[in-house]
This record gives C-alpha cells, structure tokens and sequence, in this order.
C-alpha cells in the first residue's frame, strides 16, 4: 500500500511543479507516465478518464485523482491529488506572498504591465482553443456570445448561468 | 488612468471589504462545484470581481497573469491569490480547498457512475454547452480585463501577437510566453523609468 501511494505521489509532483500555464499543459506526460512507464491504464482507459475530468466541475487536473482511485482506491486518489495540487500551490502561495510585498516597487509595476497584455492575449486565445478542439458549430457559438451578452449587461449569477444553459440544452436534446 | 476609472475600482481603491472565512469559503466551494468546461478563472472573476467586488479589476488581473506563470491549475492559483488578498494565509487554504475538496467528491461519484452505467448521449451534449457557456465568461472576462489594458501601441501588440501565436497559429503556449515576457516585460521597464505625469 506504502509504496503504490508512494509512486502516485512520486508521479504527480513534479508534474505539479512542471505543468506551467495550466493543468492541461501536463496532460501528454501525464499519459506517458501512467500508460507507458507504469501500467496503470491502457490508453482507451486514460482517455475515458480524461472525458470524465472534462464533464466534471472543478480543475481538470483532478483527473489525477481519479488516475489516483484506479490505481489504489480512495486513499490512491487522495494522494494523487496532494500531489498534483500540493507543489504547485506552495509555490504559488510563495511568489503571491511576494507579490503582496512588492507593491509599490517599480519592477513589480513593470511586471505587473508587462505581464498584462499576455495574460489578456492568452485568455482570447484560450477561448478560441476550446471552441476549436470542441469543433463548435452555431449552437455552440450562440452559447458563447449570448452568455457574454448578458454577464456583460446583467449581473446574472454564475448559478443561474449554468443553471439556465444546461436546462435549454437538455430541452433542445429532446425536441431535436 | 483617473478619468476613466469605473465605481467598481473607486469603492475599492482603499477599504476592501471584510470578507469572513465562512463566506470565503462558501464561495469558492460554490465555485469549485458549478463551474464545468475549463474556463475557471472566468467564472471567479465573475463571482468574485464582477458581483461580490471582494478584489477589483486590476488585483485580479495582476494576480491572475501570476497565476499563469507560475505551475499549477490555473483556476486554483487564481483562488489561492484571491483567498491570500482577503483572508491571509488562512483564506488562501480555505479557497484552495473549497475550490478541489467539493469537486475531488464529485469527480469520485461521477466516476463510480461512469463505471456503472456508462455514458450517456444527454449528459455529452449538456457539457458541450456548459462547454460554450464556459467560452462566453472567457470572452466576458477577456473584455473587461482587456479594456484597461493600457493604450499604448507596445501594449496592444503584444496582445494581438500573444493572441495570433497560441490561438490562431496554435503554437505552444510556454515557449511563447517565455519568449515574450523579456519583451513585453523590458519595454514596460523603460517606460516605467521614463517620468511621465499622470499615472
């Protein structure tokens, strides 16, 4: 027991520390680790696995977890996830702690707007990715552009947003 | 930059709302639990930003360019910092936990379900609009942040070039961002030494 929880942390940590721009970015490796290096999946598992961390609420790094529950049950999925999460935050915790600090520094400033028009620049270009690799059609698009239609002119919840699109689509499953 | 400064960010340019630890928590785990599709970080900015105005627009957008850079889910980094801006280091355990405790839960029933009943064809297509819906509060989000970016040609272009490079060209994201933060960054150096009256 000591040593499978022990694999899974010894797996999902550096890829914690290593998975920049996001938790999708450590997917591939992820795979390779998990597939190829211990046998844990096979490669039509994985994938299964990977649609369930998509249809689920929350990151999607918390396919870890459920890597983690196949290879050792409840206890596996505990420690994939402290090891996926863990590294990462304490690192996170430790640069925003010293960005609170650095306030009014000049080179925090410059960062600070430096670093501005390439998160804007990603967060379009992100949208753009999902639209894409979901190979939206209209539907799709009219979601998109009606649900930033009225977060733009309302203050609709967040609730009522997931709320309101999965019961129209859910009624447009069935009258289709 | 005063001229065009919207209420959000004059009601919290000094005081910032007390926020308590149940509250803090009760948010994030609201969050962790709704927000389907990838798009996490829009989705707080919405609740937390957008409608609560716990952090304003600039706070949340330096901290979530942080979030970017350093590993990790984004949607948790962004978390973490907004927790550590409200509550210290307690706030920021308890956001990161609101955020994965709830939703590692779920993950588990969702798979114990998958194995027994497999997939079915009603659920596929609620995610993919939960998907779009997720696309619609990046696009909500990118406007905003986007709009007080500041007007200068620098600026703009590393914007657009971040934009066409990983979005349209489909380019890895790291390499172009690496690349581009010495550029972006050194400019932004210059003009931040350049005396300038105003801002």
């Amino acid at each position: 027991m000591g040593r499978s929880l022990l694999a899974l942390l010894l797996v999902f940590s550096p890829l914690s520390i290593l998975s920049i721009g996001g938790g999708q970015a450590t997917i591939p490796e992820m795979q390779h680790q998990a597939v190829v290096v211990h046998g844990w999946l096979s490669n039509s598992q994985f994938a299964d696995l990977f649609a369930l961390s998509r249809a689920a609420p929350g990151p999607s790094s918390l396919i870890a977890a459920l890597i983690g529950w196949q290879v050792f049950g409840f206890w596996g999925a505990v420690a994939a996830t402290l090891g996926i999460f863990l590294p990462s935050s304490l690192l996170m915790y430790a640069v925003g702690a010293w960005w609170h600090r650095r306030a009014d520094s000049p080179i925090r400033r410059a960062l600070e707007r430096g670093l501005a028009p390439i998160a804007v620049g990603l967060v379009f270009a992100g949208a753009v990715t999902v639209l894409r690799a979901a190979d939206a059609g209209a539907l799709a698009l009219a979601t998109a552009a009606a649900v930033c239609l009225v977060q733009s002119t309302t203050r609709i919840s967040t609730h009522a947003t997931v709320g309101a699109v999965a019961s129209v689509y859910l009624l447009l499953f069935y009258i289709r | 930059m005063a001229a065009e400064a919207s209420p959000a960010v004059e009601a919290s340019a000094v005081v910032r709302p007390s926020v308590g630890l149940p509250r803090l928590l009760a948010a994030f785990v609201r969050l962790g639990t709704v927000t389907f599709g990838g798009g996490l970080q829009s989705w707080i900015h919405r609740e937390i930003v957008d409608r609560l105005g716990w952090v304003d627009e600039d706070t949340f957008l330096s901290g979530m360019t942080v979030a970017r850079v350093v590993p990790g889910a984004n949607g948790v980094n962004v978390a973490l910092y907004v927790g550590f801006k409200l509550r210290g280091a307690v706030g920021a355990a308890a956001a990161v936990l609101g955020m994965i405790v709830p939703a590692f839960c779920v993950i588990l029933c969702l798979g114990y379900l998958y194995r027994r009943f497999g997939h079915l064809a009603e659920v596929h297509f609620v995610l993919a609009g939960l998907a779009a819906a997720g696309v619609g509060a990046t696009l909500t989000m990118g406007i905003k942040v986007g709009r007080r970016l500041p007007r200068d040609f620098a600026t703009s272009l590393t914007a657009a070039a971040v934009f066409a490079l990983v979005g349209v060209l489909r380019l890895p994201m790291i390499p172009v961002v690496l690349g581009l933060i010495p550029i972006s960054v050194g400019l932004a150096l210059l003009q931040e030494r350049r005396p300038r009256h105003g801002s």
